[in-house]
């Protein structure tokens, strides 16, 4: 079983990137779970024609004996669906959350398949989003990120979480590669292949943006799905046969934030 | 005492007749931290048994928020109609970051409800814990005038061996100078008496435990602090100057207090004459300055110290006064007197 991990900087398209290659790897026939670790619990939502599924958490301190049925649902392509969910912003734990999810699917031995691609909160804030990769989960991490600063910070944060992590008994986790979703940045391509270098890595697939993106999300799936013809679904099919071929799996070395914006502004 | 700063706060704010403790924690916490106080209150002939009520958080709350337990936990403790709630909170809620100041200022109870933000570990240990609870309540009396005579003890401790006979001793100094406690906060007193802290001339700290407290208090108040019971025999006559000089009261009066404390310690000393000129060794200390009181006694008393002489246990709590010498010289006496 392949256990993919998308991490990045929140709003960069993790979620429209995770479930099209969700429904990607369900197009090659593949048994494909996507599992949502993000409070706002939207990350299988076109996956699910526009249903927000109940989250486990929800679930979890509402009944007692929960099955699998009640927390993992089947969406676009037979791709089974999860969301951890979590609080409202500004209470409680959702890395606490975040762990208490996993517990619940080893528990029931959900965790099988083909592929499990975690769909991660924005950044690594605490042990409890690192707890992917952490405890063996996330084996291949691939970031996701734009040309823009912020979002190759957040990046690089993950470069050095992967790499303390890296040394733990229980961590396996790698960096498979870095996912560019472009935000039509000049030389946007260039600088995030150069910053996949610079980290030890390469850049796997330039994610162009598309209208087409947007026409599916408005009609609640995912490009495959919605647009299956269109050169995006091909980009995001791309995706999922270069990840399914990758055996390049590196520890990151990550960037000081010096070097990162000069990197940055080399590129402007 | 050991613990985090959760078994400081409690073994304060438990002890408040008409109080009640809600502590907002997993209930392992309050478990932990009642083990603790209940090993110390067989200890000490407690026998009281403290109103708590813990919140309960569990992982459903570390994950979205303890607060609702917290209310929950505060109409429960609102039910049984108490003088004083206090709230102190372990380090979970302070780690995950509910607001519980916010959820008592909201409460139908919160005139009488005291946050104290305690935090577990997080806060530091049990002796902050202590001094949090106090500073917490002394925030809440009101400020008046002082009454002349009077003055109040702060940071007794509830679970303190001895803790009636060290009383004693301070009130028989306080009486020399013409003086009565009027609080000893938090020692036994309800919520009533503790509010008339401030009118009490100065405070007299038991002991440097408490001094964050006791500072904020004397701030408050705007009142001297005393910082210590008597230390020994030359402790009784530092404490009647000390104290003396903080009320206000004449020097002649003073004078005379020390004079005649004088004399009660010599006839004092004069009960254990069987142990002039003996030579005794000392035991390890247990407590920094036992040694020193131990060696004034035995000056008045013109003993010597040898290495290689009778070894002689020091008390294990620092001695209060010329009574907490008596005490001591007691056990000398059997020592000696037994071999
Ligand atoms: S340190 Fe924290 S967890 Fe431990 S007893 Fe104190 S409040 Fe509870």
């Amino acid at each position: 079983m392949r256990q993919i991990a998308l991490y990045g900087k929140g709003g960069i398209g993790k979620s429209t990137t995770s479930a099209n290659l969700s429904a990607a790897f369900a197009e090659n026939g593949l048994d494909v779970m996507q599992i949502g670790c993000d409070p706002k619990h939207d990350s299988t939502r076109m996956l699910m024609h526009g249903r927000w599924i109940p989250t486990v958490l929800e679930q979890m301190y509402e009944r007692k004996d929960l099955e699998m049925d009640d927390v993992i649902f089947t969406g676009f392509g037979g791709v089974r669906c999860v969301e951890a969910g979590g609080p409202e912003p500004g209470i409680g734990c959702a890395g606490r959350g975040i762990i208490a999810t996993f517990q619940l699917l080893e528990k029931m031995k959900a965790l099988n398949g083909d592929v499990v691609v975690y769909d991660v909160l924005g950044d690594v804030v605490c042990g409890g989003f690192a707890m992917p990769m952490r405890d063996g989960y996330a084996q291949e991490v691939y970031l996701v990120t734009s040309g823009e600063l912020m979002s190759l910070y957040a990046a690089n944060n993950i470069c050095k979480a992967i790499a303390r992590l890296s040394e733990r008994s229980t961590a396996r986790c790698r960096l498979g590669g870095v996912i560019c979703n472009s935000k039509n940045m000049d030389n946007e391509r260039e600088l995030v292949a150069e910053f996949s270098r610079l980290i030890g890595s390469k850049m796997v697939q330039f994610v162009p943006r598309d209208k087409a993106v947007q026409a599916a999300e408005v009609n609640q799936m995912t490009v495959i799905e919605h647009a299956p013809a269109s050169p995006q679904a091909d980009v995001y099919r791309g995706l999922a046969k270069t990840i399914l071929a990758n055996d390049d799996l590196r520890i990151p070395t990550a960037l000081d934030l010096d070097e990162l914006e000069k990197l940055a502004r080399a590129y402007l | 005492m050991a613990g985090c700063t959760l078994t400081g706060a409690l073994s304060v704010a438990c002890f408040i007749p008409g109080a009640v403790a809600v502590v907002h924690a997993p209930e392992g916490c309050v478990h932990q931290t009642f083990s603790m106080l209940h090993a110390m209150m067989n200890d000490c002939d407690v026998s009281q048994i403290p109103e708590i009520i813990v919140s309960g958080i569990g992982d459903r709350e570390v994950i979205f928020g303890g607060e609702d337990c917290l209310t929950a936990a505060l109409d429960r403790a609102a039910a049984l109609n108490p003088d004083l709630i206090f709230v102190v909170t372990s380090c979970v809620p302070e780690t995950i970051g509910d607001d519980c100041g916010a959820v008592c200022s909201r409460h139908p109870y919160a005139d009488k409800i005291i946050y104290v933000p305690t935090s577990g570990f997080l806060g530091g240990s049990a002796k902050d814990g202590e001094n949090a609870v106090l500073t917490a309540l002394a925030s809440c009396v009101p400020l008046s005038q002082a009454t002349p005579g009077t003055v109040a003890l702060i940071g007794e401790k509830n679970l303190e061996s001895e803790a009636d006979q060290n009383y004693a001793e301070v009130e028989r100094l306080l009486a020399r100078l013409g003086l009565r406690v009027t609080v000893r906060f938090c020692r036994g007193c309800d919520a009533a008496t503790l509010m008339h802290l401030g009118t009490a001339e100065c405070f007299i700290l038991r002991d440097d435990r408490c001094r964050p407290a006791a500072d904020a208090i004397g701030e408050r108040f705007g009142r001297p602090v005393v910082p210590e019971f008597p230390r020994g025999l030359s402790g009784c006559i530092n404490f009647l100057n000390a104290v003396g000089h903080s009320c206000g009261i004449p020097e002649e009066k003073i004078a005379a207090a020390v004079q005649d404390e004088l004399l009660y310690q010599d006839q004092m000393l004069e009960k254990f004459s069987g142990l002039t000129k003996k030579t005794i060794c000392l035991g390890a200390e247990p407590f920094a300055g036992t040694s020193a009181v131990a060696r004034e006694a035995m000056a008045r008393l013109l003993m010597q110290e040898n290495d290689s002489a009778l070894p002689i246990k020091l008390p294990f709590y620092l001695p209060v006064g010329a009574a907490g010498v008596e005490k001591m010289l007691y056990l000398w006496r059997r020592a000696v007197n037994n071999g």
